[in-house]
């Protein structure tokens, strides 16, 4: 199906799917969801957890659309990443995750290697160090180099100040390059 | 490239799986065999909670009082008793017993 009202802003279509529009809702679905199942992906690192967490989250919003208030929420996207982030959050509550490896045997055993096997461990690196991050600290992480947003805009997801949303990134990354240290 | 940017360089290009070409066509499937909630805003409820009610004219309510009072009134008998004319009597002596001092 074409993306349909692609001249219409999230604003417009949320209030045609509060009227029960299915049209808008489809425009709002595909102009959406690689974001948000990114982020959603980053949480769990898992393909089908993500999209059924982004499935839910829409699903949520279709079913209620009351739930969108545009008078207590700015920006549509800004209030449904947070739908997201909860979501992600709720999951990994109830579905602990496995427990991760000592990232230290990974770094011992590094072999001279070819490009492609140094940078498959430096991967493996990084996503252990950066999910063993407070909370917090791996949400801000997320939605400032991944998801590419500005830090103003990250701080208003996670309901912060800009000061302190900018320190969470820094202790982020001091912590990294500790744990990074072989690699950076 | 030093330290910090090459830290970012790696945040940057972080492994990542992409979604099904489907999830959103997915996701509008699903949403198609579900019911939206009814959104009201508050004012039309308060407004059709209202339209509920509907007030006889004045006239009929004038009426309607008149003739409720007067049943009840005619419905109500006189209290007659011996104990009810001796409270009265007792009002009387204490009244006049207030005047007294005065």
């Amino acid at each position: 199906m074409p993306a349909a009202w692609p001249d219409k802003d999230d604003h417009e279509l949320l209030e045609r799917i509060q009227d029960g529009n299915g049209q808008a809702f489809a425009a709002l679905v595909e102009r959406h969801t690689d974001r948000f199942y990114r982020l959603a992906y980053r949480y769990l690192q898992s393909k089908e957890a993500a999209e059924d967490v982004v499935q839910d989250a829409f699903l949520k919003l279709w079913e209620n659309p009351a739930l969108w208030q545009p008078q207590r929420n700015s920006k549509f996207t800004t209030w449904f990443y947070r739908v997201v982030v909860n979501l992600c959050l709720d999951l990994r509550k109830r579905k602990r995750p496995a427990v991760l490896e000592d990232e230290t045997s990974i770094i011992d055993e590094r072999q001279p290697a070819d490009e492609m096997m140094i940078r498959a461990q430096e991967q493996d690196a990084l996503e252990k160090a950066i999910g063993s991050l407070p909370e917090r600290q791996r949400t801000a992480l997320n939605l400032c180099f991944d998801l590419g947003l500005t830090n103003q805009e990250a701080a208003e997801i996670m309901g912060l100040r800009l000061k302190a949303l900018q320190s969470l990134i820094m202790r982020a990354k001091t912590t990294l390059k500790e744990r990074m240290k072989d690699y950076l | 490239m030093n330290r910090d940017e090459k830290l970012d360089h790696l945040l940057r290009s972080r492994r990542f799986e992409s979604a099904s070409a489907d999830l959103a066509q997915r996701i509008i499937m699903k949403a198609r065999t579900l019911p939206q909630a009814p959104n009201i805003p508050f004012w039309d409820s308060m407004r059709q909670l209202f339209a509920e009610f509907h007030l006889p004219k004045p006239g009929y309510v004038l009426a309607s009082a008149l003739m409720l009072g007067l049943v009840i009134g005619l419905s109500t008998p006189q209290d007659r008793s011996p104990l009810a004319e001796e409270s009265s009597a007792s009002v009387q002596s204490f009244l006049a017993a207030d005047e007294t001092l005065l």
